[in-house]
């Protein structure tokens, strides 16, 4: 088992095998076409008759700026320490109640960040003090977006760098010197990718900065629609948003590209955990307890203040919702992580680089707000006629692309090419290079990246409700509605089945990591 | 890689049958009510009657409005699909659907939204000797693309420990130096606000109204805040002394659905009826493009009716078209004085209210 660690550096010698790849980069090019097609729509839709004027953000408009930026950092730096701290520890350390405690690191993922903020405005308006401002929204946001880190990190930590580990025990070096030395630089391009998922969620946020009373960009945007009726200039600067955000994520590839790092994983040996004892043991508790224990707690302490006046939707209303969202969920998530496998692909093999900027800006719609997004789809799809549900489904993959494609993203850059030159010069086209080296390799973010769409289809909202059906309410619909209404109460049923999905997905799936992890 | 294909299989299959089992579920629950996006759902007859469907967009999302969609299919046999939203996103999907639309009727909340959508022309006018009796002239549109259908009314909240209520006569009251630090405000993006900004132009000329505006911030100690009812508790909690609300909002925590200390709290409110009051609306209108006008117009004629009406306000704490209903929480606060302001015309200048709330400082 203890073969020695390869983590190399190399140029980038791409494998040039002379293959047929014509029908890759026709399907890659159709699903960039489905993916970017919502943005060229709004950009014609910004552009007719407009001045630059539109474009002018005015002295709000910088206020909205500056906070937006803030929540990115302030947010991205404590999801990047705790996501990667409670990743660390939950795959590679070994304390009581690891195994559920790496479970629950889903459950703040689950938890819409706009239910949280609407229970403790109301429990702070009902005991007095102001749940209100960018202090509360720092630490809120982060609580729901550091699981992408911990998530990204984790599958990266378990599975990737066991033999490094293995390597640098052998050598006499403690856990501190691993972490430091081997396993997190291996792990940088996944925790980067999760960051940047965090940033984009930041950038689009609404609900929660609403009720929180941050003013930000994307609220700037709503404001310019709603407030203003300048919906031409509302897509302006949700697309210049865009490009901001995506200026910020080639930065961050590019500084990584330097210094890429790849190994061959996958069969790293069991039991590579440390044993983690006195403090060191509490705090790791404490660390990967208080996170789901929190957006658990809230909405639970509300139920507990609250039990005299609890409404809810009788069972089968609930059942129905349930459903509803589970397939939905279940159908998008199969989608958009086998896009995001075609286009993490074909940054590989096609190495065209108008195709690599193609494929980098098809899993950016995530940091559009998704009202402007579904806005696209309207235009879309009024004048096609096409089905609701169908414009809905793509709605989800174009949003969430970037949720499963950047960890797969992150994951290739692991795999040495010269696996596939090996594998190319020993006879084999792309696509059995792909059956049989690379899906095995990428088992983990593939699982990873299903799972975190699946959580955040569960509880998105803007698409949801804007371009939905008749009679065709989800929970997170239902959630919204009473929520919106301000009626806590009602909202409160519906928004704990949302987690109870949440956490069913990660019971479902994380068994399957923490196989690999052993070299399953 | 012989092993390759064990954990190729092991994603693979789960993969194929939650795709399978997703698929089935929206197929079950997806399919029957909902046409496609612009697709007509049957050939409907011309003529409403029974057994025929209309499509309702709907910007109101309180459930118990879906009450009142039943027992209109009941009177009438006219199967009522609803879709609730977010007005503006309602306006745009119309819009972006034309004549292929389901929807034969658009229901939205506040002057404002409703005035946006007139222009945008996703509605069509009708005629209907029902809704000319129901409907008071100031509170539907001059052309018939819209009536009114429940009234709302922005009341002053005091706490009689802080502020004394007879000091509160009129909404200029609420600019007077005396209650420096006392005063709360929810902020500029709330359209009850924006509306009621724009009633204090129209009555009151542009120069009064921006001296109002100054005069309250001015008198605001707290953070603007984000929603009604954290205000009413923050008045009653005697963190501010007074503040400006829906009343449906302090009719709701006096109401069996709210808390115990919810209830507590409410009773330490002193709700005033300026004279005159500003009264916002919630509306509905026949869409441009509806395949069954007639249909829909019925809809709309039973919800302003005084027997259905009754129903879509008391669901909310709202009040009636005409009169103050039978709602024996709303009776506590008394009647209240409308300034009788046209609707249209408030819509029509809510967009110049917001520009001057925002360059006086409202937030």
């Amino acid at each position: 088992m203890g073969v020695l660690a390869t983590a190399e550096r190399a140029s980038a010698a791409r494998p040039v095998p002379p293959l047929r790849r014509g029908p890759l980069a026709a399907a890659v090019l159709l699903v960039c076409g489905l993916a970017l097609l919502p943005f060229l729509v709004l950009t014609g839709f910004a552009v007719r008759d407009a001045g630059a004027s539109r474009l002018w953000l005015g002295a709000e408009g910088l206020e909205q700026l500056a906070n937006t930026l803030a929540l990115v950092l302030a947010v991205g730096l404590i999801g990047a320490l705790l996501g990667t701290a409670n990743g660390w520890l939950t795959a590679c350390c070994q304390f009581p109640g690891r195994r559920w405690l790496r479970l629950a690191q889903v459950l703040p993922l689950a938890a819409p960040a706009f239910v949280l903020a609407a229970v403790l405005v109301d429990l702070g308006s009902r005991w007095g003090f102001r749940v209100h401002g960018i202090g509360w929204a720092v630490p809120l946001l982060s609580l729901t977006t550091y699981s992408y880190v911990f998530l990204l990190s984790t599958e990266s930590f378990s599975g990737s760098g066991q033999r490094q580990l293995e390597a640098c025990r052998s050598l006499g070096v403690g856990p501190w010197g691993s972490f430091r030395r081997v396993a997190l630089p291996l792990a940088l391009p996944s925790i980067g990718a999760g960051v940047a998922l965090s940033g984009m969620e930041v950038v689009n946020e609404l609900g929660a900065v609403e009720l929180l009373g941050v003013p930000t960009l994307s609220r700037g945007i709503l404001q310019r629609w709603q407030g203003e009726g300048d919906l031409r200039g509302a897509v302006g600067l949700a697309l210049i948003a865009l490009v901001l955000v995506s200026l910020l994520v080639g930065a961050e590839r590019w500084m990584r590209h330097r210094s890429r790092r790849w190994t061959l994983g996958q069969e790293g040996a069991g039991a590579q955990q440390w044993e983690l004892g006195g403090w060191r043991r509490l705090l790791a508790q404490l660390l990967t307890l208080l996170p789901p224990l929190a957006s658990l707690g809230i909405p639970l302490s509300w139920l507990v203040v609250s039990r005299d006046h609890l409404q809810s939707d009788p069972p089968e209303d609930l059942l129905a919702l349930t459903l509803r969202s589970l397939g939905l969920a279940l159908a998008a998530a199969l989608l958009t992580v086998a896009a995001a496998l075609l286009l993490a692909i074909s940054r590989r093999w096609l190495s065209h680089p108008l195709l690599g900027r193609l494929t980098f800006f098809a899993g950016m719609g995530y940091a559009v707000p998704g009202t402007v997004l579904a806005l696209a789809l309207m235009l879309i799809g009024g004048p096609l006629q096409l089905s609701p549900l169908l414009l809905l489904v793509w709605g989800y993959g174009d949003r969430f692309m970037a949720v499963s494609k950047q960890g797969l993203d992150a994951a290739f850059e692991h795999i040495p090419p010269s696996l596939d030159e090996c594998a190319t010069s020993l006879g084999c086209g792309w696509l059995a290079v792909l059956r049989r080296i690379h899906l095995p390799l990428l088992r983990g973010p593939v699982l990873v990246g299903g799972l975190l769409v699946f959580v955040d289809v569960v509880k998105e909202l803007p698409l949801t409700f804007s371009l939905r059906p008749f009679d065709f309410d989800t929970l997170s619909v239902r959630v919204f509605q009473y929520a919106s209404d301000e009626r806590v109460g009602a909202a409160l049923v519906p928004a704990l089945l949302i987690l109870a999905l949440g956490l069913a997905a990660s019971v479902a799936l994380m068994p399957s990591l923490e196989r690999q992890g052993k070299g399953g | 890689m012989p092993s390759s294909s064990l954990p190729l299989r092991r994603v693979w299959l789960p993969a194929a049958g939650s795709a399978a089992l997703g698929a089935a579920l929206l197929a079950f629950f997806g399919s029957g009510t909902q046409p496609a996006i612009g697709q007509s759902q049957d050939s409907r007859p011309a003529i409403a009657e029974a057994g025929t469907t209309i499509g309702v967009y709907s910007g109101r999302h309180y459930n118990t409005d879906k009450e009142l969609y039943r027992q209109f299919t009941a009177k009438t046999g006219i199967k009522v699909n609803l879709l609730e939203a977010k007005d503006d996103a309602l306006i745009e999907r119309l819009k972006s659907e034309g004549k292929n639309s389901p929807a034969d009727v658009l229901v939205l909340v506040d002057a404002a939204r409703l005035d946006a959508a007139t222009d945008q022309g996703v509605f069509q006018p009708s005629r209907s000797a029902a809704l000319q009796r129901d409907v008071p002239a100031n509170l539907r549109d001059s052309q018939g693309r819209w009536y009114g259908l429940t009234r709302r009314v922005r009341a002053v909240v005091v706490n009689p420990k802080l502020v004394n209520p007879t000091t509160i006569g009129t909404y200029a009251d609420l600019a007077k130096p005396a209650l420096k630090g006392k005063l709360c405000l929810r902020e500029r993006k709330s359209p009850y606000n924006q509306s009621l900004v724009a009633s204090q132009m129209i009555l009151h000329g542009e120069a009064t109204t921006r001296t109002w505006i100054r005069g309250m911030v001015a008198n605001v100690s707290q953070p603007f805040f984000t929603s009604d009812t954290p205000l009413a508790r923050a008045v009653a909690r005697g963190e501010c002394g007074v503040g400006v609300v829906n009343t449906y909002y302090v009719a709701r925590m006096l109401s069996a659905e709210a808390s115990a200390q919810d209830r507590q709290l409410a009773e330490q409110l002193k709700v005033i009826y300026v004279n005159p009051s500003h009264v916002n609306i919630s509306g509905a209108g026949v869409t441009r493009h509806a395949r069954n006008p007639q249909a829909a117009i019925k809809l709309i004629e039973f919800l302003a009716s005084p027997t259905g009406g009754r129903g879509y306000a008391a669901a909310n704490n709202e009040y009636p078209l005409k009169g103050f209903g039978d709602n024996p929480i709303l009776k506590r606060f008394g009647t209240f004085k409308a300034d009788g302001v046209s609707v249209e015309q408030i819509g029509s200048r809510s967009k110049a209210a917001t520009l001057m709330m925002e360059s006086n400082g409202w937030k």
